[in-house]
């Protein structure tokens, strides 16, 4: 199958220009999750996104660290329309999850939370 | 049962009256309870998140209280931002045009708390003159402040908020209390740290540190709000069980209260003159995120 950029809108998955809540991160992360558990690649648009919280990007996309390696997601998301403050505070939450997925207990059970979510969905 | 309140600030002596109320109360049931506010010549406007919430759970233990006493300003203040309201007063309009008024929220209305503050805050009719950079700050910190609420405190009675602008001193207050588990007890139950209350609030607030549940990192936002609060001059104070912490600018203090508050409470006092510009770290390439 030949890998294809899949463009989402943070906009139209929240349906809201304010992406402050957790709740609402775990969409983004759900879509983001299944593009690339398809081998394809991802463009994440903040367009018509005017606040973001460290919250909401945490579940978003920090959280895709616990279920691919760091240069799977270098590789296969990018991100476009997105404010210089913006994209400062999403680049401290990608250090932040990181560093928190480097222990390995964490990434351990991330794992085995992403397999369960598998066969629960199975 | 007729508890007297002194004057509410935002201080330590303040939150340690509240605290008091509380442990004065909480075996309350079925009691009339009367706050007497005669003798608090003033009342912090976005104190009444704290108050709201102790007197909630006094409701739900269906005891019937009443708000006696306010007067004067304290009467104008509290029913400005509809406090009173809620206990039987009639609602009054906001004679200073500067509240935020009282609210209650379940941890899944954030998308009315989102409404919320738009709609008082962020498009207020005469909302103080403040740099864009400002105000994308404070609003993005209400909402972590919110967000840290809705993720940590495990409560089901609710979160509260109240805030007020001060225009002539160009400040800005407002404040958010849960009716949750406290940090203190958030940390033993899923870090296994035994902390003092004091020492759980500081553990909070050192980078890094997040209780969130496993797969999901965190750890970020309660460091924005430190490092917002430090550049803007302003102050940030967290009340969670027994503990008080305070930071203004770059300098923190910390208390033990003599009894315990039923829950967290995060205040946020900005300074709406600051004209800095806010930026998270030099320009960040959207090539080299990740």
């Amino acid at each position: 199958m030949m890998r294809k950029d899949i463009a989402i809108s943070v906009f139209e998955v929240v349906g809201s220009p304010l992406c402050v809540a957790s709740g609402d991160g775990q969409k983004v992360y759900e879509r983001l999750a299944s593009v690339l558990a398809e081998e394809h690649g991802a463009v994440l648009s903040f367009h018509n996104v005017h606040m973001l919280t460290s919250a909401f990007l945490n579940t978003a996309v920090g959280q895709l660290y616990g279920k691919f390696s760091e240069e799977r997601i270098r590789s296969s998301v990018s991100v476009v329309d997105m404010e210089p403050e913006d994209a400062a505070l999403l680049k401290r939450v990608v250090e932040t999850a990181k560093r928190y997925f480097k222990d390995p207990e964490r990434f351990e059970q991330a794992s085995r939370d992403a397999l369960e979510e598998e066969d629960a969905g199975a | 049962m007729r508890c007297p309140l002194p004057e509410i600030r935002h201080d330590h002596e303040s939150f340690e009256a509240l605290a008091s109320l509380h442990a004065q109360t909480k075996d309350c049931y079925l009691e009339e309870i009367e706050i007497d506010l005669g003798q608090s010549a003033y009342f912090e406007a976005d104190m009444c998140a704290a108050l709201g919430a102790i007197l909630y759970e006094l409701g739900r233990r269906l005891n019937t209280v009443r708000l006696t006493g306010a007067a004067g300003g304290v009467a104008e203040t509290l029913s400005g931002n509809g406090f009173l309201s809620h206990y039987g007063r009639a609602e009054l309009p906001d004679s200073w045009g500067a509240a935020v008024s009282y609210r209650r929220f379940d941890v899944r209305d954030d998308h009315h708390f989102s409404g919320y503050i738009e709609r008082e805050l962020i498009h207020r009719p005469g909302l103080p003159e403040m740099p864009p950079g400002l105000v994308k700050k404070f609003r993005e910190s209400i909402f972590e402040i919110f967000s840290n609420a809705v993720l940590h405190s495990d409560t089901r009675l609710g979160i509260f908020s109240c805030g007020q602008f001060f225009p002539e001193l160009e400040r800005f207050d407002f404040m958010v209390t849960d009716l949750g588990v406290g940090m203190r007890r958030n940390i033993r139950d899923r870090m296994g740290h035994s902390l003092g209350s004091v020492d759980a609030i500081v553990w909070a607030t050192e980078a890094h540190n997040t209780t969130k549940r496993a797969g999901v990192p965190g750890g970020l936002g309660l460091k924005l709000l430190c490092e917002f609060i430090e550049a803007n001059g302003g102050c940030l104070r967290i009340v969670s069980d027994g503990g008080y912490w305070e930071k203004k600018g770059a300098d923190i203090s910390t208390a033990a209260l003599g009894h315990p508050f039923p829950g967290t409470v995060v205040s946020l006092e900005v300074d709406t003159s600051d004209s800095g510009a806010y930026k998270l770290a030099a320009d960040v390439s959207v090539e080299d995120i990740f």
